[in-house]
């Protein structure tokens, strides 16, 4: 579903990506983790043909976003880190909006409309000015727009970040519904345990680069684990994190 | 340029309501297009009650009246097109925007049709107010003007809309949008003031060549920011730039160095220097034409002043202030270039064309032709080439790529007359010789 292959990005003179490559196939998952500034959002802003990669290739169901950034966003969901709503819309007509720009007819709108905003239990505020809402029904309204029209891939910048657990919970429970419908989902987060839970594979990224990526006992070899840990628990993947990112920085400190 | 009309009009739609929900800013607006255009009437009635009856000056004064009350509220429109980019770029909808299937065009297009929709609406309310509270039971109505004065409002306000949308595309924030609107007030207020000048002198047809030239820019400055919109620079900006003036040193460094000079230049950009050259002739033409049209008052010190100048007491003295007055002409045309669009460009060759059309016309081809060479053969040729690079950099003004580069390319064709410089500054020296001593 979705390729990324050798993708950097170089804003000025900063690379914000080095040469990434990653797959990710159809009702599957990716989570990315990394500090801030580890380039995961230009990584979601390249794969969702926001932006155009420097160099490399993003292709998103066999279109390359080169050469049809248009058909590659039409396939995408994105979920940015900052909800940016429309302040002066009711969450209906800013849905109805967006379901509009995306094609879809009256009657499917208004039935994902409403399923999504009882499933998020936000029916009862759905005529009020979104400016209105907390931070985390912001939250839940930009997962509603960005997967309202079943996009086959959803990248999500930190999705739940804002929710409270319980809301937390079903907006992963929802997210893990979208991947068995057979989306492919690239997430960023800092929630190590949801990340375990949800991820399929997960990508460690510093300073721009994809430091290790793959299933987790694939990570586990990476970060070098089992050489040093005579371990019968499994290492958690906060730890199986810290190890790889410590390697980097261990590696930079190190003189030339 | 793909377009579907449905999505622009779904993003004008959403912008239109956006702006009609605040109700404070819906109230302001609409109140003061509606209030003013009452008192302005009013005003006017009573000139006519109490400044005894429908006078030349009162019907010109109606007149400038419905300019002011149809200028008022294509300002606002300033205001919403400011905000059209940067305003969601700083609530942070912007990124929203641009990750939905819509293209470039449509997202532009649809924001300057409803900044356009918007200030056309109350334009257009606010004269047809004016106009119900002024005219009648006067015995005049202005149609001829009134319609001048609609269509080039349309224009006027069309031009603004798009120079400030891509203002906005432009701007990291909204003061700096703001600050940058500069370049928009200040030449409309300019072009208003003429209009208004033109109207209380009794020339409101002229109006006419007013709509048509804010027509022009309307269509150069959507074309620029249907061309140059791109959601790649909007979001690269958010996170790029560091070190700026550094970096703009080394543009400029680097632009410098890789300009062509010599023979390369001249084949780089013999369009621009052709053109350049043809509006020597246009413009003595013009000076000819002219010489019949200018009242003698204002002839007789022009040609006194021209003859004087080529007739110095000493050759050397006069040799330097020439060659100063002409480097210094060609460096404000290429530092002029940018914000006249390349209009001083053509001015380095029309000028001296026009002063020999004129001279001609005063006395003859064969003596004005006389008078100039040979200096002339020299300095023509160098105005045209000088005349040519500060047209070329008025075009990189109004060319915008979806790739950006705007601030390099202007930096490099800005390079491009400096480093000509190097080997026409002697060749201009020389021409200031050859007129102070056998002109």
């Amino acid at each position: 579903m979705l390729e990324v292959l050798q993708v950097a990005k170089r804003y000025g003179e900063v690379w914000a990506v080095r040469e990434i490559t990653v797959r990710v196939a159809a009702a599957t998952c990716l989570v990315l983790l990394g500090q801030n500034g580890a380039g995961k959002t230009t990584a979601l802003r390249c794969m969702a043909g926001l932006l155009e990669p420097t160099s490399g290739r993003v292709r998103v169901g066999g279109v390359d976003s080169r050469e049809d950034p248009d058909a590659v966003r039409a396939q995408v969901g994105l979920v940015p880190e900052v909800p940016g709503l429309y302040e002066r819309m009711s969450a209906r007509s800013y849905l109805d909006y967006f379901g509009r720009v995306y094609g879809l007819d009256r009657p499917t709108r208004d039935r994902r409309i409403g399923e999504l905003l009882d499933l998020f239990g936000l029916s009862a505020a759905a005529d009020r000015w979104l400016g209105t809402y907390s931070k985390g029904m912001r939250q839940k309204v930009a997962l509603i727009r960005a997967t309202m029209h079943r996009p086959r891939l959803v990248l999500a910048d930190e999705p739940t970040s804002a929710l409270d657990p319980d809301s937390a919970r079903v907006a992963w429970s929802y997210l893990e519904g979208l991947r068995r419908e057979g989306s492919a989902l690239v997430v960023c987060t800092h929630d190590m345990e949801e990340a375990d839970a949800l991820a399929g594979e997960i990508g460690i990224m510093a300073g721009g680069l994809l430091l290790a990526a793959g299933d987790r006992e694939r990570l586990i070899r990476a970060a070098g684990l089992k050489k040093h840990r005579q371990v019968i628990e499994r290492p958690t993947l906060e730890e199986v994190y810290l190890a790889i990112i410590g390697k980097r920085t261990e590696s930079e400190a190190r003189p030339a | 340029m793909k377009l579907d009309r449905r999505k622009v009009l779904l993003v004008a739609e959403r912008d239109f309501r956006d702006a009609a929900g605040d109700f404070r800013l819906a109230l302001a607006m609409a109140g003061l297009a509606a209030v003013v255009p009452v008192g302005v009437g009013f005003a006017i009635r009573a000139l006519v009650v109490f400044g005894g009856g429908l006078t030349d000056l009162v019907q010109r004064v109606s007149i400038v009246g419905a300019f002011f009350v149809v200028f008022l509220p294509a300002s606002y429109s300033l205001v919403l097109a400011l905000e059209s980019f940067v305003g969601e770029r700083e609530r942070a909808t912007l990124e929203v925007l641009l990750s939905t299937p819509l293209r470039e065009a449509e997202i532009y297009a649809g924001k300057v049709a409803s900044v356009l929709g918007i200030a056309l609406v109350l334009c257009f309310g606010a004269l047809f107010v004016y106009c119900a509270v002024t005219f009648p039971g006067l015995g005049y109505f202005p149609l001829g003007i009134l319609v001048s004065l609609g269509v080039s409002t349309i224009c006027q306000v069309a031009a603004m809309v798009a120079g400030a949308v891509i203002v906005s595309a432009n701007a990291r924030t909204m003061r700096a949008a703001n600050v940058m609107a500069s370049f928009i007030i200040l030449p409309m207020s300019v072009v208003l003031q003429v209009e208004a000048g033109l109207i209380l002198v009794g020339r409101g047809e002229l109006l006419w060549g007013f709509a048509a030239a804010m027509a022009v820019g309307a269509f150069i400055l959507l074309r620029m920011g249907l061309r140059g919109f791109s959601r790649e620079a909007l979001l690269s900006r958010e996170t790029g730039g560091r070190d700026r003036l550094r970096g703009a040193l080394r543009a400029v460094a680097a632009a410098f160095r890789n300009a062509p000079s010599g023979p390369a230049l001249l084949r780089a950009r013999a369009g621009p220097i052709l053109s350049a050259l043809a509006a020597f002739p246009l413009g003595a033409v013009l000076g000819y034409l002219a010489a019949g049209l200018l009242p003698a008052g204002i002839a007789r010190p022009l040609v006194a002043g021209v003859r004087s100048a080529g007739a110095p007491s000493d050759p050397a003295s006069a040799a330097l202030g020439i060659f100063g007055h002409d480097l210094f002409a060609v460096i404000l045309a290429g530092a002029l270039a940018a914000v006249t669009v390349g209009l001083t460009g053509y001015l380095l060759t029309a000028v001296p064309g026009a002063v020999l059309g004129y001279l001609a016309a005063a006395s003859s081809w064969g003596l004005a032709l006389t008078g100039i060479l040979p200096a002339a053969l020299v300095e023509i040729p160098i105005a045209a080439i000088a005349g040519g690079l500060a047209i070329h950099i008025g075009a990189t003004v109004i060319h915008m790529e979806r790739e950006g580069g705007w601030t390099r390319r202007l930096l490099a064709a800005e390079a491009e007359l400096a480093k000509a410089l190097l080997w026409l500054a002697p060749l201009i020296l020389l021409g200031a010789i050859l007129k102070a001593y056998l002109g």
